[in-house]
């Protein structure tokens, strides 16, 4: 492997064990409420190319056993040395076999249906995607989507900037295929939103929300 | 093209001498550390790594030339932090690996790792910490080298003393 350029590489969590903590903590709670907007509180130099929330998720979460694959635009940057530096993970580029998957913001999102899925023995083996996307809102009424399922009282609604159309549908097949199946987190620029396999997404018409 | 030649061949030479540094430092006393770095202990540092202490697997080979095998775990400190030092504006990274669990001794073995690779600071450093720690490791060795030959015995056998037994042997080995 050629040598990294430790000059210019961000600093991990000033305090590794209360930094991955709290981190962990947001992640946790963002995927025990899906839909709910998150903030990750963190002090990491986070790389350019990156949500500094998504890359502070997956500082505290990859650990040197995991797998984690990036989009080309992250590829290129210093994201992957960043990451390797402070987490000693294995970066492949195979996204099928990724446990963990970053997607910068603009990069096409990889089939959900090649990622690792897990088994109906071992649900939990399957891959959780981070993607960097432009903006979360939850009180925008212009291509919302409405959420329900475990974890969410009655319904959450959510609109995101920067995803592709087709990824409602892409969604649906995912969630049938419970228990198996991956999860997405969605991030920002301090915040990140849960999306556990057990979500439904709906898109809702803008004409049905003047109704 | 010469040019490139000459530069990735002082990029290896550059390469060798710092692991050769970095060997002495993490094998130094922290007395002679402390010491040397005594006039750079206020010059502010960025933590890449804080030191943390771990286990490392050391894999060994029976002979230099038998089948790899794990020897044991051994206790290693390591940490990495960046320094710019105050009469330049690049900032330098070291790192300092070593046996045991002494985090202040990783710190310091950091910092001479980086201050190391600034000319200005080269010479000065060499003086005070590489050839002190050369010479106590020199004497080191020599001491147990010493305490060793001591006690030695010399076994003579028939065998050794007729070749072709002896290269009978080796066959048979």
């Amino acid at each position: 492997m050629a040598a990294v350029d430790l000059s210019t590489l961000g600093a991990g969590f000033s305090d590794l064990a209360i930094g991955s903590q709290t981190v962990f903590r947001a992640a946790l709670h963002a995927l025990s409420h899906p839909g709910r907007i998150v903030p990750v509180p963190h002090d990491a130099k986070t790389p350019a190319a990156a949500q500094p929330a998504s890359a502070a998720i997956l500082l505290a979460l990859v650990d040197p056993d995991c797998k984690v694959w990036m989009s080309p635009t992250l590829a290129q940057s210093d994201a992957p040395s960043w990451l390797r530096f402070h987490t000693g993970c294995a970066l492949i580029n195979d996204h099928r076999l990724a446990q963990f998957l970053w997607v910068a913001r603009g990069d096409p999102l990889p089939a959900f249906g090649e990622l690792r899925q897990g088994s109906d023995a071992d649900p939990d083996q399957g891959a959780t995607v981070v993607i960097d996307v432009a903006g979360i809102d939850s009180t925008a009424a212009e291509g919302a989507w409405r959420l329900t399922g475990p974890g969410i009282q009655a319904v959450t609604r959510l609109s995101v900037d920067g995803l592709p159309a087709q990824f409602v549908e892409d969604w649906r097949r995912n969630h049938a295929a419970f228990p198996c199946g991956i999860d997405v987190f969605l991030a920002c620029e301090s915040d990140v939103v849960g999306l556990p396999r057990t979500t439904t997404i709906e898109a809702i018409a803008s004409a049905a929300l003047e109704a | 093209m010469f040019q490139s030649v000459y530069t990735a061949r002082a990029d290896a030479d550059a390469q060798r001498s710092r692991a050769d540094w970095l060997s002495l430092i993490a094998r130094a006393p922290q007395e002679l550390l402390e010491s040397a770095l005594s006039p750079h202990l206020d010059t502010p540092i960025e933590w890449l790594r804080r030191p943390e202490t771990g286990l490392m697997m050391v894999q060994a080979r029976a002979g230099g030339s038998a089948e790899r095998f794990n020897l044991g775990e051994i206790t290693v400190t390591r940490c990495t932090v960046r320094v710019t030092p105050a009469q330049s504006s690049v900032p330098l990274v070291g790192v300092g690996y070593l046996l045991g669990r002494s985090h202040r001794r990783a710190h310091l073995a950091a910092l001479a790792d980086a201050l190391l690779q600034n000319d200005s600071f080269h010479a000065a450093l060499s003086a005070e910490l590489l050839r002190p720690t050369r010479d106590y490791l020199a004497r080191l060795q020599a001491e147990r080298t010493d305490k060793a030959q001591r006690t030695k015995v010399e076994f003579f056998t028939v065998a050794r003393e007729s070749s072709g037994a002896e290269a009978d042997e080796r066959e048979e080995v």
